[in-house]
């Protein structure tokens, strides 16, 4: 696809990123805010690692809704994903968690998310579970549940501080000035995401398995007739958004450090921002991980107002995000839904 | 969505409960505690004595109207997941417009009266405001009910959270809260003599099913509204605008919500306080709604079980030493099953109970 035939394709969601950035430069100039002391390199690379668990969800749901699944329960997943790497974090380490802990936590994790993903999976298509309400239940359950297991091993909602992944430098590309910083200097999964997103864009734009998960969810029919199994096409759209999103709350755990339980977990609406943020990229992984980003920098505001010396009270900057997605929703609010999301297909055999 | 009949419904409500009690005893004993000894605190906290079943009934008034507030939006097919919003932004505005009237009324019962009507047309009507604005969103913008009412949800926490810090906190409060309502601002015990829980409290919550159940299985707009629901084409051709159903729809579970606030805000916390720390009556209420497949009338049941489950989690708290978390996983394993009544149709073929294939 030509870049001027993706622009026509995604021209509302260009348009509404267009909106928002030009009236974030409007409000700098009317407000007179020194704009490069707000947009600076430390504030790309905070925004970058703040997308990045968001992308990875958003990336992972947008295959599920691609093949006619619409599963609401990645920030369920994104939870389970986050308590399950600190405890396995803890459990590995015995209580002293090394830079080799956190990558084993991370892949730990996903393990479980997989499990959990095919444990849902088949009530979703298997036994036709109605997918909103089920998704509901699925957060609801890591609510309950991702707490809880932080209760058992530390008898608190919270963890006390684990470790955090550290930078990784390339030597050289990291001596460029601008782009060293922010991408050759900064946490290896900002890397490995980006790379993921551009992969998850061929994969379904230029190869086979991709364009049999848009089938499934546009004309399962066709498929069906054409001889490939969309139980099985979907099955599989299904687990890989719940192993991302579980990836998701991994990589949100291992640069936070720590897990928080309480309230509505450190996940904190993160896996509702993914979904919204794959319908702004109008289903495309890589406008997703641009969406993304848009929250990650909204999320990450407050430090940059603060050294500036705007003071907002952080209970209100931190609305931020939510306030973003209610924006764009309203500006852009109708996505192209692929036509079969949300039915159950039954092969006629 | 869920279609199925009474009988078949109530099996599943059963079925779905029974089954994520299991499971909630199965992880309870493979944590290491005794099952025997969490299940018999489990009942201890809901009903047993006095003081448990006045606790159980004082969540379950909350349960109950919540409850109502979700069937309202999603018998109209409209998902709204923002009652905990609406709920937060409807107590926060009764207890001001009390603290703010209370100085030009009379004291005493007259004057308390007064104030208590004062604070839930207050309620009602915060609430109603903020359960119409994701309506308008999704009638006028197309902007998805789901993520707008979760969004809300999260904003109505933090700035509540922040104004009961700052600006609405109470002279010479430590902790951020509001002011307390004046003491004869509250409804009288009768039957129960409990601090939380008033009979009057139950009342309102039982008249508001009423209402609820005429206006939703009775009324020219709740026909339209549940059609509208289901059939948007065969409404729009019979003349009912869809956008102003969704609208209204949203307006009606808000202000239901609103009321549950507003009693929450009288009857047991007397203040308001940072809303990330009240519990999650919006949220739970979903499970209590899909429990009772929606219906007005079921909601009480539903509402009463899990006013018991609530209160045995609290129970649990204090008494044992088993993550009370665990009452929260379990609310989400009952929408899970719940959300499958295949699963359940298909074991009962299985094992011969019935059902059909």
């Amino acid at each position: 696809m030509s870049f001027a035939e993706y622009a026509k394709r995604n021209s509302l969601g260009i348009a509404g990123i267009a909106v928002l950035v030009a009236g974030a430069a409007i409000a700098a100039v009317a407000m007179d805010l020194p704009f490069w002391e707000i947009v600076t390199i430390g504030f790309v690379e905070r925004s970058l690692q703040a997308a990045t668990p968001i992308a990875l969800t958003a990336i992972g749901g947008l295959y599920a809704e691609k093949s006619g699944v619409f599963n609401i329960g990645v920030e369920g997943f994104m939870i389970f994903g986050a308590a399950t790497a600190a405890t396995m974090m803890w459990i590995i380490s015995g209580g002293s968690p090394g830079q080799s802990d956190v990558w084993l936590a991370i892949l730990a994790s996903v393990l479980v998310s997989l499990v959990f993903a095919v444990l849902f999976a088949v009530l979703l298509i298997r036994y036709e579970a109605d997918q909103i309400v089920a998704g509901l239940a699925l957060w609801f359950i890591g609510l309950g549940f991702g707490p809880f297991m932080a209760v058992l091993v530390w008898e608190s909602r919270n963890s006390p501080s684990l470790e955090s992944i550290n930078d990784l430098t390339v030597p050289v590309l990291a001596d460029i000035p601008v782009l060293g910083p922010i991408f050759f200097d900064t946490s290896p999964l900002v890397m490995v995401t980006a790379v993921l997103a551009v992969a998850a864009w061929k994969f379904l734009n230029d190869t086979k398995y991709g364009y049999w998960i848009q089938a499934a969810g546009e004309n399962p029919e066709a498929l069906d007739t054409a001889g490939i199994d969309v139980t099985r096409v979907r099955y599989a759209a299904v687990i890989f958004s719940g192993v991302m999103a579980g990836l998701g709350g991994a990589v949100l755990l291992a640069q936070a450090g720590s897990f928080t339980g309480t309230g509505e977990t450190m996940v904190g609406g993160r896996g509702w921002i993914g979904i919204v943020a794959y319908l702004f990229g109008n289903y495309n992984p890589i406008g997703a991980a641009v969406a993304a980003l848009v929250f990650g920098g909204l999320d990450m505001l407050q430090i940059q107002l603060q050294t500036v010396g705007i003071n907002v009270p952080n209970r209100l900057v931190n609305l931020f995000p939510y306030a973003g997605v209610i924006l764009v929703l309203t500006v852009w609010g109708s996505t192209q839904t692929p036509s079969a999301v949300g039915e159950p297909y039954e092969s006629e055999e | 969505m869920l279609r199925a009949s009474v009988v078949e419904r109530l099996a599943i409500a059963t079925a779905s409960t029974a089954l994520a009690l299991l499971i909630g005893v199965t992880i309870v004993a493979a944590a290491g505690y005794d099952p025997v000894q969490f299940l018999v605190s489990l009942i201890n906290g809901a009903v047993g004595g006095e003081s448990a079943i006045a606790r159980t009934l004082r969540f379950s008034t909350l349960f109950i109207l919540t409850g109502v507030a979700v069937a309202v939006a999603f018998r109209a097919g409209v998902f709204n997941i923002g009652v905990q919003g609406q709920f937060v932004v409807g107590g926060i505005a009764t207890v001001m417009s009390i603290i703010w009237t209370a100085p030009l009324l009379p004291e005493g019962t007259v004057g308390g009266a007064g104030l208590i009507l004062i604070g839930f047309v207050a309620g009602t009507f915060a609430g109603g405001v903020y359960g119409a604005l994701p309506g308008a969103l999704k009638a006028y913008a197309d902007a998805n009910v789901i993520i707008t009412t979760i969004m809300l949800n999260f904003i109505a926490t933090g700035v509540v959270g922040w104004l009961v810090q700052n600006p609405f906190r109470g002279e010479g409060n430590a902790a951020p809260n509001t002011e307390r309502i004046p003491e004869y601002v509250s409804f009288p015990s009768v039957v129960f003599d409990s601090s939380g829980f008033s009979v009057i409290g139950l009342a309102i919550a039982l008249a508001t099913v009423a209402v609820i159940y005429v206006v939703m299985e009775r009324s020219r707009f709740g026909y339209d509204m549940v059609t509208s629901g289901y059939q948007e084409s065969a409404a729009t051709y019979s003349g009912v605008s869809a956008k102003r159903t969704v609208v209204l729809t949203m307006t009606l579970s808000g202000m239901v919500a609103g009321i549950a606030g507003a009693v929450f805000a009288v009857m047991i916390q007397g203040y308001y306080t940072d809303p990330s720390g009240i519990g999650t009556y919006g949220f739970d209420a979903i499970a209590v709604s899909l429990l009772a497949a929606n219906n007005p009338l079921g909601i009480v049941p539903a509402g009463l079980l899990f006013g018991g489950l609530e209160s045995a989690g609290s129970h649990i708290g204090i008494y044992t030493d088993v993550p009370v978390q665990l009452i929260d996983g379990v609310i989400g394993l009952v929408i899970l099953f719940v959300a499958v009544p295949e699963l359940f149709r298909m074991a009962a073929v299985r094992t011969g109970l019935g059902g059909d294939r």
